[in-house]
């Protein structure tokens, strides 16, 4: 959270800083099928995110004793480029805030992934941030979520990320760096569309239950949108290679 | 589709006794080269490379910083690669490999000897200069990272923009100038299987080579060479490859000059 | 009539076929695939191979240790061959391309292979497993097609390894003609538009193959 003293304007005349409205997405595109040595990927653009997800697997377990003979084991890296931001020049490697990240994405897709079709296996999900502009977890999720599916790793779902803030008394869907700087609270938030399962939830700053559980009906109504476009890179990827 | 690693190595072996490559390429032929500028608009310059399979990202990040001891008078360039994880499944994480550091280096040489930055006109203020990041990301590995690496640098240098600078500080969100730079340097890498020279072998041949040699030139002069893996080359090869690569500098320039001016 | 089902997808099928689970309310896709209601059948469009008892396998000899042949198939189970008896033939050592059935599957992780055949010469290319069934055809079409008409013999493996033997020219063609079926995997009338693109490519080789078969 930034100081209040130099807080920009965030809301205007019923509009957010950029002029969306409150429940409004970024424009959202992603592509399947583009990085050709992995088994599946997806690249995602977000608003001024840029992701690149990966997967790779089942392969054999590495180092050998973290095999598990009656389930597969998942591995999740989530990191970002050092040209990534639009200020200063970042950190490359891993750090507290990535692998926090990388953690409660494993978890949320450990929970879709069928993991016992494949014993003794080992999936590795990789999401870079290319550019980041606030949402990079969701951005990278809802990536490696196709990039799941294209390497056609059996899974109960497709999930989908979304983060909702509080800028004053509003609640806000897909929260930019901007916001994200300033806003009064911050919650991203992974959901199973199938039966509105929620994998991943975080959040800081404050939120009523009230306005939780409104953030919540606006993350469910955003994530129809994100999951048509996740399904609409998927189905263009076969057609692509119909033709 | 892939040829599977034991056996291929005969393949492409009895097809380079003929002097003939899996895909159909002459022996100095590179493979389909696409540049483009501007990928990462964070970034102060930015470019993606394809050759081949081969796909690198390079994004340039410049910072008030204060100058080295050593060179109080000049700027610093650091540069720096990554070979991500996703970009091929023998990647490991972990601290920079051996081939990380030899990629970085090897591009932060030629562009250093060719004076492409004019480091000089980086200093803002007594003791304080710009750092220049070249940050060199591999996010699909396909054979000559080195040249894919040089062809994205460059592009990514000759496009960038200089941030605002005022009161010690960076203002990122205003960009007013170019970066100053002298020439382009490019580089050609080529390899040498069972006494067969080699350009831009992809990530079958590199696999089974015997030596490689990167050769960076500005068109006139060498600027860097590397040699790569166990095998040897003759003083004759080395030169052959040296006038060889003289030649591709031309159109190499081309592409790179067209990329960031688009 | 086929669509395109994705993971999650409720499926009006009352019981589970291939690449769908069921969640308690009913049965749902598990794979981005093509659905056929008809047929109820779910045909997935990606995927890692799941080995089954009697498939035949390729794969390469890494390791041999007291009779035990540690088979690379390009998958992450280990697979073996167990016999003393083919350490005496010259073909079956480390480096060798080997077709092989599926006997066992062992703690769900050990592959056990019976009838080893050893793949002298040729070479081994690996397609995606989901694409195999193609590749082969109904009752070996396919597969018997790109033979004949580039003049090698083709060995196809459920794990997505097929050997490949005869004259250079003719392997490039065969290669050819699998990427292209690899690519259209989903398309309807491959087999045809194959046997035109290897009429008009393949001919010297389908030529050679005809001299040598008349020597």
């Amino acid at each position: 959270m930034g100081s209040s003293l130099n807080k920009p304007e965030l809301i205007v005349n019923g509009k957010r800083h950029d002029g969306r409205g409150f429940d409004q997405l970024r424009p959202l595109r992603i592509e399947a099928g583009v990085v050709k040595n992995a088994d599946g990927s997806a690249y995602l653009e977000w608003g001024d995110n840029k992701v690149l997800a990966a997967v790779y697997g089942p392969r054999e377990a590495m180092p050998k004793h973290i095999a598990d003979p009656s389930k597969c084991i998942v591995k999740c890296r989530y990191s970002m480029a050092p040209f990534s931001g639009i200020d200063d020049h970042g950190r490359s490697g891993p750090n507290r805030r990535s692998t926090e990240i990388s953690k409660v994405a494993r978890e949320a897709f450990e929970n879709v992934i069928l993991l016992n079709d494949y014993p003794g296996g080992m999936i590795e999900i990789f999401m870079e941030i290319l550019q980041s502009d606030g949402g990079t977890r969701a951005a990278g999720i809802t990536a490696a979520s196709v990039a799941l599916a294209n390497a056609g790793i059996r899974m109960k779902d497709i999930v989908y990320a979304v983060s909702a803030g509080r800028i004053d008394k509003h609640i806000v869907i897909d929260v930019d760096m901007l916001e994200d700087n300033y806003s009064d609270a911050d919650m991203p938030v992974v959901v199973a569309p199938r039966n509105n399962d929620v994998l991943l939830l975080q959040m800081d700053g404050g939120l009523s239950t009230e306005q939780f559980s409104e953030a919540m009906r606006m993350v469910l109504e955003a994530g129809k949108r994100i999951s048509a476009e996740q399904k609409r890179a998927l189905e263009d990827y076969y057609k692509m290679a119909k033709e | 589709m892939e040829i599977l690693d034991t056996i291929k190595g005969t393949y492409i072996r009895s097809m380079l006794k003929e002097g003939k490559r899996q895909d159909l390429r002459a022996l100095d032929q590179f493979r389909d080269i696409k540049l483009r500028a501007g990928v990462i608009e964070h970034a102060e310059g930015s470019a993606q490379a394809d050759v081949g399979d081969t796909r690198v990202v390079v994004g340039i990040k410049m910072m008030p910083d204060e100058a080295m001891p050593d060179t109080p008078d000049q700027g610093n360039l650091i540069t720096n690669a990554e070979l991500l994880q996703l970009a091929y499944e023998d990647y490991e994480p972990g601290p920079p490999s051996p081939e990380s550091v030899e990629l970085a280096r090897v591009v932060d040489r030629g562009i250093r000897a060719a004076n492409c930055i004019d480091l000089a006109s980086l200093v803002l203020e007594d003791k304080k200069v710009w750092s220049i990041f070249i940050d060199i990301y591999v996010l699909n590995y396909g054979g000559n990272l080195f040249d894919a690496s040089y062809l994205a640098a460059m592009a990514a240098l000759l496009s960038a923009k200089v941030p605002h600078y005022s009161d010690g500080a960076a203002d990122h969100r205003r960009r007013d100038t170019s970066l100053k730079i002298n020439g382009i340097v490019a580089s050609t890498t080529f390899g040498k299987i069972d006494g067969r020279l080699l350009l831009d072998m992809d990530l079958n041949e590199e696999r089974i080579a015997d030596t490689r040699l990167t050769i960076a030139t500005d068109g006139e002069s060498i600027r860097a060479m590397q040699k790569g893996l166990s095998g040897a080359v003759t003083i004759g090869e080395a030169e052959q490859m040296i006038g060889e690569s003289l030649v591709q500098h031309k159109r190499l320039k081309s592409i790179i000059e067209r990329a960031a001016k688009e | 009539m086929r669509k395109i089902v994705f993971p999650g997808e409720s499926l009006q099928i009352a019981r589970r076929s291939s690449c769908t689970y069921n969640d308690g309310k009913g049965v749902c896709s598990s794979a981005v695939g093509l659905f056929d209601e008809e047929r109820a059948s779910l045909l997935p469009l990606e995927g890692p191979w799941q080995p089954r008892i009697d498939e035949t396998v390729v794969g390469t000899i890494t390791d041999c240790k007291n009779y035990v042949y540690t088979v690379n198939l390009s998958y992450y189970c280990r697979a073996l061959i167990i016999g003393s008896r083919y350490g005496r033939q010259s073909d079956f050592e480390i480096g060798s391309a080997v077709e092989a059935k599926i006997k066992d599957i062992e703690d769900r992780t050990v592959l056990i292979l019976s009838y080893p055949r050893a793949l002298p010469g040729g070479i081994l290319v690996r397609v995606k497993p989901a694409k195999v069934h193609r590749i082969i055809g109904k009752e070996d079409t396919m597969v018997r097609q790109v033979e004949n008409l580039t003049g090698t013999r083709l060995v196809v493996g459920a794990n997505g390894v097929i050997w490949i033997k005869g004259q250079q020219d003719g392997i490039k063609a065969a290669i050819k003609a699998i990427s292209l079926i690899e690519e259209n995997a989903h398309r309807q009338g491959l087999t045809e538009q194959v046997k035109v693109i290897l009429e008009k490519e393949a001919r010297p080789y389908t030529r050679n193959r005809e001299q040598r078969e008349g020597e």
